[in-house]
């Protein structure tokens, strides 16, 4: 665009020091977790599908609850983990819990930490009603190979302790398993779907990460995946549908804000764009600087 | 024997017979076949978990290379060593169970992940902001395409103002939806082309075979 002398408004809209936007998405995101607001949110479709999938469970149903992701996709996903196995937990609901990152080993502390009172209240307890058998699903071929022969992949849990005895007995491969809840940024998510969905049609509730969701929406549609909780907010809708607030409604007042200034910073850019272009074009044809 | 192990026509042959056992029982209900393949992928899950012995040697020398060389960043690679050496000290000595892991883990490991991954929302905010730009006829359409899901996403939007989920749901369950298909479904189609290719020879450079010119 051609030169031009003075205060430009339209050049300063459109050419923004980014370091505004960081100032006040921090401002935006810290000072309603600081001090919520409590604003409504609605609850999709997708989350209301999921929350009846996980309803339906019966009491002593095994799951594989697959731990997908490594400690900073948790920090995405924690609502929707917590707010799932508080349900897990209330239904009495076996778990059997596979870490697939080696970062995995710090989460299980921070889930069952802060659900430890409604595991007391349920006499929920490590052995007999949940299992972790630590990093075991790495890669495709360890999902292959649990799938295909579960005992002959995993002997022992995440302490080293034989899981013979326990209600893992009962399972000899992935067909055993009454559904796969999925809590995933993307490591062996697909393994999951083809070992345990595509082979054996266990269903498949899944929790994913922002990014991961268009690519989801199609399993979804075309019924690969049985239901879909959306990044934090779905947690945050989950934790609404289940009377349970937690970090996830806690989050949102900062998510709502957060867009809406990004959405204000599109709009400002693009008027500076709009307005920088047609006032270079009309320097341009007059010839006045 | 050496020479066994080097040969081209001896490795497609193990890599065809794997592909075969672990492929057909998809198929056919071969008594044991089942069970053998089970046993082989178990094989293939524990093999790879020594490719952590590799990577842990290849960055031992990457690092000491740098750190000989003074290159910029080196006290990093100090840092990063003495935590590799500290961290297999404990997980090999006591276990991942043990407390100076544990500590290792929630302290050092966890804190670094989240704040990389918290980084990430001021970068993408910034990006999404200045990158979205009216300047062409192309460019508006998706302008206005993310300004009604951007809109949708904020929490808020959908309980103040219903209309615009079904909007937002259309674009999702029409256009993106379609993007991601072609996606999956040209990913789908490249590994089946590059899994031929490997079955017949043709792709062998995976398996240090390096194509003639």
């Amino acid at each position: 665009m051609g030169e031009e002398k003075g205060f430009d408004v339209f050049k300063r809209m459109a050419t923004y020091d980014k370091r505004w936007i960081y100032v006040l998405l921090f401002i935006l995101v810290l000072a309603p977790l600081l001090s919520p607001i409590g604003m409504p949110i609605s609850v999709s479709d997708w989350t209301k599908d999921y929350y009846d999938k996980v309803n339906a469970l019966k009491e002593g149903d095994i799951v594989l609850d697959s731990w997908d992701m490594e400690y900073s996709g948790y920090m995405e996903l924690k609502p929707g983990v917590l707010a799932s196995h508080r349900m897990f937990i209330e239904k009495g609901v076996k778990l059997c819990i596979t870490l697939n990152h080696p970062e995995g080993l710090a989460i299980p502390a921070e889930v069952f930490g802060p659900l430890k009172s409604v595991m007391d209240q349920y006499d929920y307890t490590y052995g007999d009603d949940y299992i972790i058998l630590g990093y075991v699903l790495p890669n495709e071929a360890a999902v292959a190979s649990m799938a295909t022969d579960f005992h002959g992949a995993v002997s022992v849990d995440w302490n080293g302790e034989s899981i013979a005895g326990t209600f893992l007995d009962n399972i000899k491969d992935g067909g055993d398993f009454v559904m796969v809840a999925s809590y995933t940024t993307g490591i062996v998510s697909g393994a999951i779907i083809r070992h345990f969905g595509q082979t054996f049609g266990i269903p498949i509730v899944r929790n994913a990460i922002g990014v991961m969701i268009s690519a989801q929406t199609a399993y979804l549609d075309a019924g690969v995946i049985d239901a879909l909780l959306g990044s934090t907010r779905g947690g945050a809708e989950l934790e609404y549908l289940i009377h349970a607030p937690g970090p996830g409604l806690k989050s949102m007042d900062a998510f709502t804000l957060g867009h809406y200034m990004l959405i204000i910073f599109i709009i400002i850019g693009n008027i500076g764009h709009l307005g920088w272009k047609k006032r270079a074009e009309y320097r341009e044809s007059t010839g006045i600087r | 024997m050496s020479w066994f192990f080097r040969n081209r026509s001896v490795n497609l042959i193990v890599l065809v017979v794997s592909f075969l056992l672990v492929f057909l029982p998809y198929f056919f209900n071969v008594p044991g076949l089942y069970w053998f393949s089970g046993k082989l992928m178990t094989i293939a899950a524990v093999t790879t978990a020594f490719a952590i012995v590799v990577a842990v040697y290849s960055q031992y020398r990457r690092s000491f290379r740098i750190i000989n060389a003074r290159r910029k960043g080196w006290p990093f690679h100090v840092y990063l060593l003495l935590l590799m050496l500290v961290t297999l000290f404990f997980g090999l000595a006591f276990g991942t169970n043990c407390v100076g892991y544990r500590w290792l883990l929630m302290a050092v490991v966890t804190p670094l992940s989240s704040v990389i991954y918290g980084i990430l929302a001021f970068y993408m905010a910034s990006a999404g902001a200045r990158a979205f730009r009216a300047r062409s006829l192309n460019a508006v359409l998706l302008l206005v395409a993310g300004f009604i899901v951007l809109f949708y996403q904020a929490p808020l939007t959908g309980a103040v103002f219903p209309a615009i989920i079904p909007v937002a749901t259309y674009l999702n369950n029409t256009f993106a939806m379609a993007v991601s298909r072609v996606f999956a479904i040209s990913v789908c189609v490249g590994a089946t082309v590059l899994g031929v290719r490997m079955l017949t020879g043709r792709e062998l450079s995976f398996l240090g075979f390096v194509e003639e010119e």
